[in-house]
């Protein structure tokens, strides 16, 4: 009887909900719900409380992968022993190989640089609008450990100055953009992540694309720190124009990012397809500089009428003071000698003024202020356009803002 | 000369090693070999290892929860991604090992694999939700099919071949 009553128990508690299996549910709600909610990563209290996680793993990582670290650069001095002379040959042919490059690219530099200078042409600045000066030089500690998110972790934080948008590069180019900052590091969005999506521009063709990080995993393995993947190029505008190989770099649009920044490669493959073979991946990242940069205003925000124009010394835009083409007919009818141009033109003759910029060098703010008010009056209402000249006349002969006609 | 066999609990000690280094070690700067993928998702073998052995402990689904929120913090959130595919996977493995009731390596397998499909299909589901529509659980795929591969290499870490600790249909 009690051995029957006994097997009337267990079979009845087989039909029980265990502690371990209840609280594996409850739990698998809540987390569930706290992924739904998307309060698992933007809540206040859930971000600083990882902001604070990232700040102990931060400094346990770098005890933790110091020694390896520094084993790493001792074991690739002994692999490279192995094949010293056949890689001294290989180096001496790749220097020869240079050494023509080099000559090459110096005499292209010089006509280059003359004609820009016959063409007033504004120079493509590295990160135009992030203030360079001001980098806030890092390392980077921690890897995204996970399958689903590439991101880093510098050790830079709130009190080095970071904020949230800055730009992290490294020597080679871009790595990506600081989306979250404890009090000691700071945790940077990869280009290659799936999040990611930065509007870029090729260097050569001007072809503008949106580069799409897609985190996948190709078959080899890289043995490098921090290898980050090839991201894709999206909306190409213009593609037949893409070169295979050409530099691309950020080009500004949307404001996340400074324009300029050099990203990478763009490569094509099989199925007509264009990657990036990212710049900053050449080498195993380690050192990064994070960039203060905080966007460009809206033109309605900072509109500021009857002034001249805010340029600085680290603005690519170059504001011309002569002009380099023939004004619209409706302005100033140009009689078939106007080119070249008379030296009765009053652009033409008027000495070098200080708007104008030396060759390609924009000119400073100062130069403005100090130039004679009875040749360029910035100030002046009558001589300056008005608001909506631009809007109302050809974009061509628009005249250059705080500049005479 | 006689060798003797590690005991359950040596076994287990080392399982849960195995399980925090599969967390940590991708988190570490030591280069794409130690990536998620290749590493594998060793929390999944505890998991479902856990889920068979462990029958009405309430330690497993702790440590998971844990080992869960370790793995969200590594690789910056969200909190609660990592946790639920772990304790999914638990609640799997406990229903499997139910089940199962002449369980071998092959059906254990076979279990298992079954139980990492079903994760990467709550990935699907919820990483979207936490991350953004772009994620794709392709790497996570990826690595709960290494997962899977290597799993019989590991399973006495985690769980005996024999049938004589797990739960039987209708019998405890």
């Amino acid at each position: 009887m009690a051995r029957r009553r006994s097997s009337v128990r267990r079979a009845g508690a087989a039909r029980k909900i265990t502690p371990g299996v209840l609280i594996a549910i409850v739990a698998l709600v809540g987390a569930g719900a706290l992924v739904f909610t998307h309060a698992g990563r933007n809540a206040g209290l859930v971000q600083s409380t990882m902001q604070a996680g990232d700040d102990g793993a931060a400094v346990a990582g770098r005890s933790a992968t110091g020694p390896l670290r520094a084993g790493e650069s001792v074991f690739d001095r002994i692999g490279a022993m192995w094949d010293e002379s056949a890689r001294i040959q290989r180096l001496e042919q790749e220097n020869r190989d240079l050494r023509a490059w080099r000559d090459l690219a110096q005499r292209l530099a010089e006509r280059n640089a003359r004609y820009e200078a016959l063409l007033r042409m504004p120079r493509d600045t590295f990160g135009e609008g992030a203030d360079v000066e001001h980098s806030i030089a890092a390392q980077l500690v921690l890897d995204s450990g996970g399958p689903f998110m590439r991101t880093l972790v510098a050790n830079a934080g709130a009190v080095h100055g970071v904020r949230v948008g800055y730009i992290a590069v490294n020597e080679n180019g871009l790595i990506g953009r600081v989306v979250s900052v404890g009090q000691q590091t700071s945790r940077v969005l990869m280009l290659d992540d799936y999040n990611s999506r930065i509007p870029v521009l090729g260097e050569a063709s001007r072809v503008r694309a949106v580069l799409a990080g897609q985190a996948s995993h190709p078959p080899e393995l890289y043995t490098a720190p921090f290898q980050q993947q090839n991201p894709r190029l999206d909306f190409i505008v213009g593609a037949q124009s893409l070169r295979e190989g050409e530099r691309i770099i950020t080009s500004g649009d949307g404001g996340l990012y400074p324009r300029g920044i050099p990203v990478g490669q763009a490569h094509r493959d099989s199925d007509g397809s264009w990657h990036v073979s990212l710049a900053a991946a050449q080498r195993p990242i380690d050192f990064v500089r994070i960039l203060p940069y905080a966007g460009m205003a809206a033109p309605e925000a900072t509109a500021t009428p009857n002034e001249a124009p805010p340029l600085n010394s680290t603005s690519t835009v170059a504001s011309i003071g002569r002009n380099t083409m023939a004004p619209p007919p409706t302005l100033a009818p140009t009689p078939a000698v106007a080119r070249p141009r008379p030296a009765t033109d009053p652009n033409a003759a008027a000495p070098p003024q200080p708007l104008q910029p030396t060759a390609t060098q924009p000119a400073p703010v100062t130069a403005a202020q100090n130039h004679p008010p009875a040749q360029t009056p910035p100030r002046e209402p009558t001589q300056t356009p008005p608001a909506t000249a631009p809007a109302a006349s050809p974009a061509g002969g628009a005249p250059p803002v705080g500049t005479p006609r | 000369m006689i060798v003797r066999a590690p005991s359950r609990s040596v076994l287990r000690a080392w399982g849960f090693a195995l399980a925090v280094g599969s967390v940590i070690l991708p988190a570490l700067p030591l280069g794409g070999l130690f990536a998620q993928p290749p590493i594998p998702l060793a929390v999944l073998w505890a998991a479902y290892g856990w889920a068979a052995e462990d029958e009405s402990s309430w330690r497993a689904p702790v440590t998971l929860i844990l080992l869960g929120l370790l793995h969200d913090q590594m690789a910056g959130g969200p909190y609660g991604l990592f946790p639920a595919l772990y304790l999914s996977a638990y609640l799997i493995g406990r229903v499997a090992a139910v089940v199962m009731s002449s369980p071998n390596l092959l059906s254990l397998w076979g279990g298992f694999a079954v139980t990492a499909l079903l994760t990467v299909a709550i990935a699907r589901v919820l990483a979207p939700l936490g991350l953004g529509d772009n994620v794709s659980v392709e790497p996570y795929a990826e690595a709960a099919l290494i997962t899977t591969a290597l799993f019989p290499f590991v399973r006495p870490l985690y769980m005996s071949a024999g049938s004589a600790s797990r739960p039987q249909p209708g019998v405890r």
